[in-house]
This record gives C-alpha cells, structure tokens and sequence, in this order.
C-alpha cells in the first residue's frame, strides 16, 4: 500500500498553517533560587497569571512588585538561568481535563504521572476560580454516605458539605476518606483524591488499595510528592478542585479529598518567606485563612437552574500533639461546616475509627440523613452522651444502682457496635438494622465480647428475614409498622437462636 | 520600613534637574552625587541611571527600540519601520539599536521596552512546530 498520503496530509496540514503576529511581553530573570524566579519588565501581567521560561518551564506569577515579578516555578528551576527571557501569557494557569483523566494519576500540572501515556484533553479550566454566588447554590439535603456506622450515624456528611478530618499523626485519617471513596461505588459519585506532600510509596499503596476495590474507575488522583518543589504542593489543590469542578459542571456529584491541608500550608509559607512577604503567627503569612477558605468554597452543591451536581470536601488537618489550637486547624475549623476528631487515645484503646463523637460535629450534615437513621441515630446519640458522663462512676460499679448500670452496659455496647475494621464499609440499611438493635435495646443481654459476632450473623439473618424492611428503606428511606413488626421479630428469632447457640 | 525604588530616586533626579540650566544645573549635579554618596547608593547608580534613561525617554516621548535581523537592513526598510513604530507608540522619535542575529534565519525582531514582536522566520517555524505537534 502506498504510503503517499503521508506526505499529501503533511503537506496540506503545512498549507492550512497561517503563523500568528503576537505581540509578547517578555521579562529577564534577574535571579533565581528554591523555586522562584524573580524577573525585570513583565509590566502589565496580572497576578497569578502563567509565564513561560526558554526551556518550557512554567511559572505563575505571584508578587508583582515595583521593580520586578516574584515567579513561582512550577516544575524544574536548575535550568533556568539569569538573563533568561521570561514570556507572559496573558492567561491564569490552567490545566486540561477531560472524562479521560477518570482512573489516572496526575500531577500538579493536570499531566500523568502513571506511566499510561497522554490523556486526550478537550477542555482546559482555570485553576484558580472564585467560588459559585449565593444564588446559585442548594443546601445540603443529600446524603453522602461514608459506609461508616459512626460518621453516618452520628457526624452525617451531605453532598456539598465541608467535613474536616482533623487528628494527630497514625490516627487513620486517610483510612477513612480511602473508605469513603470505595464505598461510593455505584453511589453516582466521582472522586478526586489530592496527595500532598505524601510520600509516594504511600500513594502507590493507596492508589493500588483503590483499584482492587474498583473505586479507580471513578477516581482521579492528583499528586503532589515530598520529593517535589512547594509551588507544585501549592497549586495541587486548586488543580484538585478544578477537575472536580469540571465533573459537577456536568451535572456530576464529586468528592475530593485533601490529604493533607497542614502541608500546603507548609509549602505556602514556604513560598511566602522566600518571596520575602512579612511572616506572622507561627511564621505564615498573613493570607493563608483566605488561601484555605477560598479552596474550600468552591465546594458547593448548584441548584438544578445553574446546572446540578456538587462538591463535597473533606480536607484532612494533621495536628501536632492533639493541639486543635494551633493556628493553622482553628482556621480550617472556623471555614469547614464540621470536623471528624480523629484521637491516639481512642486509637490504641482500641476504638477504631478513632472518632471522638464528643467533639466532632456535622453542622448541615444532619439534613442530609435518611430519615430512619436519624430515629436511631437520634436515641443513639443520647446512649452515647450519658455513657460519657457515668464512664467515671464505672469502675464503682458495684454501687451503681440499676438504672445506671442499664445505662453503662448500653454504652459499652454502642462503643462496641461503632467499631470497624478498615476496608469494610456497611450499607445504609445494615447501619439503620445494627443500630436499631442496639438503641431499641435488643443487644442488652448479649455478652459485650460477643457483640461484634452478633452484629455480623444478625445482618446475615436479616437480609433473608427482614426483606420487607430492607425494601421500606430503600423506598421510602423510613421503615413502615408492618416492616417493623417483622424486623423486631427477626431480631428476636435470631438473638435466641444466638444465645442459645452461645 | 518602605524601600526606596531606583524608580523613585531618579524621578527625583528628574524632577529637580529638569528646568535647571547653567551654574544652578551643575550646582545641582553636585548635588545629587553628594546624595548618592552620603546614602551609601553608589552600587545601585547603574539602575537609577537606567531608570532615569527611560523617565527622560518617557517625558520626551523617545522609543528605544533594539531591532535583530539576520542581515542589515536596509536603508528604506529602516526608515518605514521607523515611521511604523512611531505610529504605534505614539512617538515623536525612534531610536533604533540594530543587531545582526544569524540565528533568525530571515524577519526582524523587535523589541521595545518589555514587548516582543518577533516576525522572525526562527520564529515562524517553532510556531510551525507547534502546530504540527499539538494539533
């Protein structure tokens, strides 16, 4: 076969080319050093507007000064030199994206970083963006559902809500956003999993855990590595939230995840000393509040006039010894609508997820519950509350009078039930039959250490012999009298068969 | 404290010698040295007087202009680029500082301040590139 059509395309595709005449404005590099570049000229460029060096490097330009331009380097800077021609481009840095970049790794720059070649972009979004109006936005009425007993039941994150997940280091915080994206399988949900400054063997295991649950179908990771210069770690949440911006353009539910916010601050102030802008408390600048809370507005859920869809964030905040009064945590607690407290205390007691229900709090969230598990969670709540506060008459147990004991049992019982092995999220509808059995006080006589046991068998017992219940909640989100007639029968059947058994 | 610019230094240089003449302009020059000296701003005199080259341009409405081509230009195409970049900069002179670049291949380049016009044909095959690239 001939191959001449290589040659007439060629040349066609030459004759349809017309060079543009552009009018560049063009800099010099007067120094460069840690990832910034400072440079003469540049004098009608914006802030935060993409210039381009010699070698293809990309910078954004960020403190516009009398005399010179303060230019984060994104990317390589040992190749740049002084006396370098910077360009202008006139536009805010961008990034393509497409449905392709579902189940890819990116970089900072939107570009993979997995190894399986070029994703096929057809639009490109600017990565800094102001946040969608007033009247544009719903509020929270959805649910998202974790597959968590603890945070479904008691801190309920709706779909456009801002949920931080705060705790010291080794508290499992990422295990419960890894457990969240993989239960949003068949949940309509796209996710975005920001890594910034982790380590990459972190983020492989991570990325690998995903895929064998078949949540990489429809997660996107946007990674900003340790081994990789501050102005990628800065700009990786913004490149983050601009993919999930594109979804929800759609009309598409996302949740993106950033892992962590402690270390773009970090990197923030990194940037921030070396463009030499004056430091202020525990030496950040004195922007870094509106660096955070103009990330996470543009989490939103749209009305259906302005298009649908929604983003729902959980930034990740990792504190230093507990200390939530640190500065950079009571600012992100002050911008996001509640946080999950994640403590080591409850960690190595045993009490995993480490969730402290005391101080953790969803502000909107409880909208956004299914109505039958706001009846249990409700009772639920109020076991927990008065477990707290007779916990320290426990170990006086003897002289307790009934009631009390009742109570302390009860609450051992509901610490018991919200445990959960990682990787293993629950249905909504096994979450509302667990806890329904446990507030209405079905597990009372059940010996605490064969709880979790109970739990896994009467699931199993139910989904055969509560079908009616199971078809309410699916329905209606609230179970019937008939439903609950044959629930609480089944419950009964089973916890005698179980004690009988045992 | 507020830094001082080199900017601000030489419009200040501007403006006090500006509608001086005779003894009084010398008297001032004097001056001005004296200033510089006694500030301890003799290392940055190469940037106030640069930035005093470019107000003296701006207030006479002079364009500097640094033109590269791969070969001389010739004496009508000088003066129609003159006329042209007067036109567009709103100038009443055009100083040109002419360059041979063989690296060009053919075209001009011109560059005005912190502008670039680049009808180099270097330039118009790295667009070519591009082009052939991307699309």
């Amino acid at each position: 076969m001939s191959r001449s059509h290589i040659v007439d395309n060629l040349i066609k595709e030459i004759d349809n080319f017309s060079s543009q005449l552009k009018i560049e404005k063009v800099g010099k590099v007067i120094e460069v050093f840690d990832g910034i570049a400072k440079a003469s000229g540049l004098s009608d460029i914006k802030l935060s507007e993409m210039v381009t060096f010699p070698h293809g490097e990309v910078g954004v330009a960020l403190n516009l000064e009398e005399d010179a331009v303060g230019v984060i380097v994104l990317g390589d800077f040992s190749k740049i030199k002084e006396g370098d021609e910077v360009k202008a481009t006139g536009r805010i840095l961008e990034i393509s994206v497409s449905d392709n970049i579902l189940g890819r790794v990116v970089n900072a720059l939107g570009m993979p970083i997995d190894g399986e070649g070029a994703i096929r972009a057809t639009k490109t979004y600017p990565i800094e963006k102001v946040a969608p109006g007033v009247v544009t936005r719903l509020s929270v009425s959805e649910p998202v559902a974790t597959g968590i007993k603890v945070i479904d039941a008691i801190i309920p994150i709706g779909r456009g809500q801002r949920e931080l997940l705060i705790g010291d280091r080794q508290t499992g915080k990422t295990a419960i956003a890894i457990d969240t994206i993989l239960n949003q399988k068949g949940q309509n949900m796209i996710c975005v999993y920001v890594s910034i400054g982790q380590k990459d063997s972190k983020l492989r295991k991570l990325q690998m855990r995903l895929a064998e649950g078949g949540a990489m179908d429809y997660t996107v990771i946007v990674s900003a590595g340790a081994s990789e210069a501050a102005p990628l770690s800065y700009i990786a949440p913004y490149t983050g939230v601009s993919i999930a911006e594109y979804f929800m353009d759609q009309g598409k539910d996302v949740l993106i995840i950033y892992d962590d916010l402690s270390k773009h601050a970090v990197a923030y102030r990194e940037i921030s000393l070396l463009l030499r802008r004056p430091p202020g408390r525990e030496a950040y600048p004195g922007d870094v509040f509106y660096l955070h809370s103009r990330l996470l507005e543009r989490a939103c859920r749209r009305n259906e006039k302005y298009g649908g869809g929604s983003i729902t964030a959980l930034p990740i905040i990792e504190t230093q010894a507990g200390d939530i009064s640190a500065y950079i945590p009571t600012n992100v607690i002050s911008i996001t609508d509640g946080q999950i407290f994640l403590e080591t205390d409850l960690f190595y007691k045993g009490i995993r997820p480490a969730v402290n229900v005391g101080s953790s709090v969803s502000r909107v969230g409880s909208s956004a519950q299914i109505k039958a598990m706001k009846k249990v969670a409700g009772t639920l709540k109020l076991d927990l509350a008065q477990y707290r506060e007779l916990e320290a008459f426990a170990q006086f147990g003897s002289d307790l009078d009934e009631n009390t004991k009742k109570q302390l049992e009860r609450g051992k019982r509901a610490v018991e039930i919200l445990k959960q092995p990682q990787y293993a999220p629950m249905k909504i509808e096994d979450q509302v039959i667990v806890l329904y059995a446990l507030t209405k006080g079905f597990m009372d006589d059940v010996p605490l250490e064969k709880i979790k046991e109970f739990e896994l068998g009467l699931i199993e017992y139910t989904e055969k012999n509560a079908k009616k219940f199971y078809k309410d909640i699916e329905e209606t989100k609230m179970w019937t009298e008939t439903g609950e007639t044959e629930l609480q029968n089944a419950i009964e059947e089973f916890k005698n068969n179980f004690l009988a058994r045992t | 404290m507020t830094q001082i610019s080199n900017n601000d230094i030489a419009r200040a240089i501007y403006l006090s010698l500006k509608d001086k003449k005779g003894i009084e302009f010398s008297q001032g020059l004097k001056r001005v040295v004296d200033f510089i000296y006694r500030k301890h701003l003799l290392s940055k005199v190469g940037g106030i007087l640069s930035s005093l080259r470019e107000i003296i341009n701006k207030e006479e409405s002079i364009t500097i202009v640094k033109v590269s081509s791969a070969q001389k230009l010739e004496n009508h195409s000088r003066k129609s680029l003159v006329h042209l970049l007067k036109k567009r900069y709103l100038s009443k002179e055009v100083n040109l500082i002419e360059e041979l670049n063989e690296e060009l291949l053919g075209g001009i380049r011109m560059e005005v301040k912190d502008e670039v016009i680049d009808l180099s044909v270097k330039n118009k095959i790295k667009q070519l590139e591009a082009y052939l690239v991307c699309e």
